[in-house]
């Protein structure tokens, strides 16, 4: 039996915490996260000798060769508008269509509900690519290869059980009494609904909808294989830059920089929402 | 402003039955309270009135109109939730304003209105606020203004005070009555405390198992509780409650409880018709009130006990006795037993009032004997 020493008294002041280490350990993190990709930002401003040379460069002159080369003679731009477009769309739609589901799943009771929101929740267990096929030859039959049309309708598919399963819980957090309240003040359910029950939900749908956006922007399987030409978005396009014997790497090193851009800043302004959306309903009154 | 009509009200859940076959008839600008211990029904009654959830059957009628099944908008009811239902991403001014900015106001007339119902409920200082940065108190006012601020036919109000501490609870009580009485809408309070409904009613349902129990005036209902288990709901200390059985003394009937027999008033048994219960099991109530504490067992007070604990209160004291293995509460003036033994184990002795006691039935609890000095209320009647 352990016994305590009793002649130990309290020191004059409290002992003092060293976290210093731990900062450290915070600061290697982010060398090894941040270095990579500021090597390849580097690199979409160098010109093809310096990005290819053998030993690293780290003072180079800038150039924008790179970029004027894949915005004007390759016009990747276009395919920087479909991903814009496709992932605008598909985020729009399957937030809208998610919310209805996920806000019935959450409020009413029927038979099956459980049942309806985990089927729900296996279509995001099941490997995208194992229908990789199936889908194509669906799109052939339905003349939506290579169309923009068809990217967005499958995107929004493919969301729509992350944004029912977001949602859903941050419906149930939200007292069904709001509504009431309003019900019973006038108003009809869905005149509650969007003028009481939405913007409450504002904050988690802005961020449900940030995760689905990046989600789609960044999809590349189906992307690949259901878009040739008209409808190609950023990752196949980028992908093209990296494969072949001879890969020019300030070229790709640019295309980096134009596919990731759009999204860092996006989530640079849109931080605080994204974090208040998450938090909610931890933080409550 | 209307009167409100209940009849064979049920609702079931599945295969429960919340509530079962209520029936009410509100006069206009009644304040009646749905008393009852939680999960007693008496809030999805009040849910039901609001439209909130649809009776299984029955009908509800509000000023004459047929009501049951309408959708809350088409019933121009007002109602202040448990929490308040306020909207916390709005202003207190667009909180209040929402029922009459749903109805299409103008705005004057709509900030005239929030106006006026703030002064009314001194929150004038709050309207440019958020309720996140509110007290419970005023948040509770907020409630209640928006409530105010319609010109609704019924006002509902679903445990409003529970989230308020004692000492706000006891000016929020004094100063809704004296609302409710001013503005003179038909108001049902529901609540579990037996202290508000008291307080502030016109008149009481007390609630037990989805069933109505009683459906009267505070008075009424402490003094003429309808069941035993009314009796015990209501007032503060609960009433003593005691096992006993009739039994024929030396010249007089007697309640014997075991460790002593109380007797009875001779013509109070003789009203009741008590001489033919002789030897039944029955339940003996009287409330602390009419217990009186001496010091020695007597004739004034013939019942020897023992002090269990001693709880002074400030103005009165309640000394817990204990005769055997029987417990009863009693309530006194602190200058009345001043003189009395206060620690635990001291011997004393009490004394029933004779003019005070009840029976019960203990298998159905419903009252066999009311206390003789009680009187029935000459008011309207219970539904």
């Amino acid at each position: 039996m352990a016994t305590i020493d009793t002649t130990i008294t309290s020191p004059d002041a409290p002992p003092v915490q060293r976290n210093g280490w731990v900062y450290a350990v915070i600061i290697a993190v982010c060398v090894v996260n941040f270095l990579p990709y500021l090597w390849v930002v580097m690199t979409g401003f160098m010109d093809g000798a310096a990005a290819a040379s053998r030993a690293p460069q780290w003072i180079f002159t800038p150039t924008l060769d790179a970029f004027r080369y894949l915005i004007f003679e390759k016009g990747i731009m276009s395919n920087f508008m479909n991903s814009l477009i496709v992932a605008l769309c598909s985020t729009f739609f399957s937030v809208t269509i998610g919310m209805f589901c996920a806000y019935a799943l959450a409020r009413y009771d029927f038979i099956g509900r459980d049942d309806v929101s985990f089927w729900v929740l296996t279509n995001r267990m099941m490997p995208p690519v194992a229908v990789l096929i199936p889908i194509f030859v669906i799109f052939q039959t339905l003349k939506l290869l290579d169309t923009l049309p068809g990217l967005i309708l499958l995107y929004t598919a493919m969301q729509l059980p992350f944004v029912v399963w977001m949602l859903t819980g941050y419906f149930r957090d939200i007292p069904r009494r709001y509504e009431e309240s309003a019900m019973v003040d006038g108003d009809t359910w869905f005149q509650a609904f969007r003028k009481v029950t939405l913007p409450l939900m504002m904050p988690s749908i802005t961020a449900t909808a940030i995760f689905v956006m990046i989600l789609s922007w960044n999809e590349f399987a189906f992307a690949t294989f259901l878009t040739s030409t008209n409808a190609k978005t950023m990752p196949p396009a980028i992908m093209a830059y990296s494969i072949g014997a001879d890969i020019e790497w300030n070229v790709l090193g640019a295309a980096v920089v134009l596919i990731t851009a759009p999204l860092i800043l996006f989530v640079l302004v849109m931080q605080r929402q994204l974090i208040s959306g998450l938090s909610q309903g931890v933080v409550k009154k | 402003m209307a009167d409100l009509q209940i009849a064979g009200l049920m609702k079931q859940f599945g295969g429960f039955t919340a509530v079962n076959d209520v029936n009410i008839t509100v006069h206009d600008g009644e304040f009646v309270f749905l008393l009852g211990p939680s999960g007693c029904g008496k809030t999805t009654t009040l849910r039901m009135i609001a439209g909130l959830e649809m009776p299984t059957s029955g009908r509800i009628e509000i000023a004459g109109r047929n009501v049951t099944f309408l959708r809350p908008r088409h019933r121009n009811i007002g109602m202040v939730f448990q929490d308040y239902g306020l909207y916390r991403h709005m202003t207190v001014f667009g909180n209040i304003a929402y029922p009459l900015e749903v109805r299409g106001l103008d705005k004057r007339a709509i900030a005239d209105k929030v106006g006026a119902v703030a002064k009314t409920m001194q929150i004038t200082d709050a309207l440019q606020k958020k309720p996140d940065q509110l007290s419970a108190g005023q948040l509770q006012r907020v409630a209640i203004a928006r409530m105010l601020v319609r010109d609704a036919d019924v006002f509902l109000m679903d445990e409003p005070m529970s989230h308020l501490d004692a000492q706000l609870r006891g000016q929020m009580r004094a100063e809704l009555r004296h609302i409710q009485k001013t503005v003179g809408v038909t108001t049902i309070f529901v609540t579990h405390d037996q202290l508000e409904a008291m307080t502030m009613a016109d008149r009481i349902i007390v609630m037990k198992d989805g069933r109505m129990l009683q459906f009267a005036t505070p008075r009424e209902i402490f003094e003429r509780p309808a069941t035993e288990f009314v009796a015990s709901f209501v007032g503060e200390p609960q009433m003593n409650i005691l096992d006993c059985t009739l039994r024929r003394g030396d010249g007089a009937m007697l309640a014997d409880c075991g460790p002593f027999a109380v007797t009875l008033d001779a013509g109070w048994v003789r009203a009741n018709g008590l001489a033919k219960r002789d030897g039944q099991k029955l339940r003996l109530g009287i409330r602390p009130e009419h217990v009186s504490v001496g010091r020695d067992a007597g004739e004034t007070h013939p019942v020897a006990t023992e002090l269990y604990s001693f709880e002074p209160t400030g103005a009165e004291n309640l000394y817990v006795l204990r005769s055997g293995s029987v417990q009863v509460t009693t309530r006194t003036s602190t200058t009345e037993t001043a003189h009395l033994g206060k620690t635990e184990g001291t011997r004393l002795a009490m004394r029933f009032d004779p003019n005070w006691i009840y029976l019960f039935d203990p298998d159905d609890g419903r009252t066999i004997a009311y206390a003789a000095a009680s009187r029935p209320d000459a008011a309207e009647d219970a539904a």
